[in-house]
């Protein structure tokens, strides 16, 4: 840790020789951060309400990859694809069984927002109960190479967090913008009710919008589990930082959401330079608490 | 029956921490998931005034819930911009910041190492030991908290809470001042929450940041709602089912490792069911 009172002269040179260790680890906290607040805006989006239970679909897909990747041996790829999997039909089901009923019983945002917390609460303790509540690694199957660029050191696996979640952010922009489905989400999103008038078929568009939101934010617990490892109480983590990234890079806005997410992993980072590193996980609520009051739309508009 | 009394002191504890919230969430219709913050700046506040300046019982137990009742205006101001589903998330923003605080502050708190030896209360002369002594004290703490709640929501100054949650434009309208009235409850809250604190801490004698997490906001908001909002008898009922529940499933014959998880898990699917089918709570007379 670096003390504040050292000479102006040598935090200077410090400050330049971690910069570039600094810009990579953003990039990878970043890389994480943005498909959890992509597909949590998504939900939202097309939903309207805040579910609190976006974090435990990425804890389901990393303690699926533990499971299948490390307990039962299957490749990597495998693992981590059966882990999407997992966390995008647990998302349709939980869509299908708890959130398309209250919204059936007219249930308000806030009556959402509570049942969320009980899916919350009921995923966090069904898991802790299988794996325990201890913290596991799962990325010892696989061999981490060590790269170093500009005096940066990562491993392969974070290459891997930053390509992919680059991947599929681009990929996840394309279908909304070029395809008929994502002209279809928009319009659900828009109007819920006139889009049913004119024929979509809305419980379908959320059951897709549901098994895409749950999916990508399960690859994105998976790739935090890689990078650091899983542990049940992870889940408040996932969500808040996805929840924290969306609201200040502009809910409702996908572009905004990656901008929020990466806009955090910097400020995390380099907050380190003025805040002790121990202080990191209190910055992305500050930051949150800071907008609300100043600019509560964040910093896109709504499309 | 030793057993029964620790059980009694924490039904109490949370007795009291549900009544306060109950202010807020029932009869304001505000989802605040802050309450952990102000649990543990009292608990904090009065084992630090005990064993590093030498405050006796009485004093540290005010000095505290003053200094709650401070952080609570600071906090309540903030908070006072928002309403609906932004409130809850900027209250369970200041719950996270708290929790950082109790852990990084190690100066004053001691980090995740925690506190020990909190001193028991002692009120002229009489040592308040665990067991009978103590549960007669919470119990009085109990009776005085549910007295409070029960003036501030009988009162005129309830009776426009009530009409703001209603109608807030209707009210701004006549001239209330509806960030005022809510303010003043959310410190009144948050004092009480503090009071709770204090009595906990001395009771354990140990207290760590791990007690005063975002988790603790959420099973408090589980107690206010599944007992029912806007109803004290309601928090109380709630508070009960909460600290009994571990304890009836062991006596089912549940191993002692999951209790704890099964009642996350009642806990979730209940949430789940009452906003299906009694949004209220039990015994609740306001829905959000």
């Amino acid at each position: 840790m670096i003390k504040r009172s050292a000479a102006p002269l040598y935090l200077f040179e410090y400050m330049f020789d971690i910069f570039p260790q600094l810009v990579v680890n953003s990039l990878i906290a970043g890389s994480i951060y943005a498909l959890l607040a992509v597909s949590f805006n998504f939900i939202f989006s097309a939903t309207r309400f805040f579910n609190l239970a976006h974090g435990s679909f990425a804890v389901i897909a990393a303690y699926a990859v533990f499971y299948f990747g490390r307990e039962l041996g299957l490749p990597t790829f495998l693992a981590v694809g059966i882990g999407v999997l997992f966390a995008a039909t647990s998302a349709i089901l939980i869509d299908r069984f708890i959130f398309h009923p209250l919204k059936m019983r007219g249930g308000s945002p806030m009556i959402l927002l509570v049942a969320s917390l009980g899916v919350f609460t009921v995923i966090n303790s069904i898991i802790s109960m299988i794996f325990g509540s201890s913290f596991k690694t799962i990325s010892n199957t696989i061999d981490k190479q060590y790269f170093e660029l500009f005096g940066a050191a990562f491993t392969s696996v974070q290459l891997w967090i930053f390509i992919l979640s680059l991947v599929v952010s681009i990929g996840f922009f394309i279908i909304l913008e070029k395809t008929i489905f994502g002209k279809v989400v928009a319009a659900v999103s828009d109007d819920e009710e006139v889009s049913k008038i004119v024929g979509i078929d809305t419980d379908k568009v959320m059951a897709k919008v549901f098994f895409i939101g749950g999916g990508i934010a399960g690859l994105g617990g998976i790739l935090a589990g890689f990078d650091t490892g899983v542990q049940p109480s992870l889940d408040m983590f996932f969500l808040l930082k996805a929840v924290i990234a969306a609201i200040i890079g502009g809910i409702g806005n996908p572009y905004g959401a990656l901008l929020g997410a990466y806009l955090i992993g910097f400020l995390e980072n380099f907050g380190i330079w003025v805040i002790p590193s121990e202080w990191k996980d209190t910055i992305a609520f500050v930051l949150l608490i800071v907008f609300l009051i100043f600019r509560p739309s964040g910093i896109l508009k709504r499309k | 029956m030793d057993y029964i009394m620790h059980l009694s002191v924490l039904v109490g504890v949370y007795a009291i921490l549900g009544l306060s919230l109950n202010l807020v969430v029932g009869y304001s219709g505000l989802l605040s998931l802050a309450h952990a913050a102000f649990y543990g700046v009292g608990a904090y506040g009065s084992a630090i005034l005990m064993k590093d300046f030498g405050f006796s019982f009485l004093s540290a137990v005010v000095l505290s819930v003053l200094i709650t009742m401070a952080v609570g205006v600071l906090i309540g101001l903030v908070l006072s911009k928002f309403d609906g589903d932004y409130y809850a998330l900027a209250s369970l923003g200041f719950s996270v910041i708290a929790f950082g605080v109790f852990l990084n502050w190690r100066d004053l708190t001691n980090g995740a190492f925690g506190i020990f030896g909190i001193p028991k209360p002692e009120i002229f002369g009489y040592k308040f030991l665990a067991g009978e002594p103590y549960a007669f004290l919470v119990l009085l703490a109990v009776i005085f908290t549910f007295l409070i709640c029960y003036f501030v929501v009988n009162s005129s100054f309830g009776r426009v809470l009530k009409a703001i949650r209603e109608d807030e434009k209707a009210l701004q309208v006549f001239g209330y001042k509806t960030t005022l009235y809510k303010l003043a409850v959310f410190v009144i809250s948050a004092g009480l929450a503090g009071f709770a604190g204090t009595l906990y801490g001395s009771y354990i004698s140990f207290i760590d940041p791990g007690g005063f997490d975002d988790l603790v906001s959420v099973n408090l908001i589980v107690v206010v709602i599944l007992g029912g909002l806007a109803s004290l008898n309601g928090s109380l009922l709630g508070a009960a089912f909460f600290v009994l529940l571990p304890e009836l499933l062991r006596f089912v014959g549940m191993p002692d490792s999951i209790t704890g998880q099964m009642r996350q898990m009642i806990y979730g699917l209940g949430l789940i069911a009452l906003m299906m089918y009694r949004p209220q709570g039990i015994l609740g007379k306001f829905r959000l």
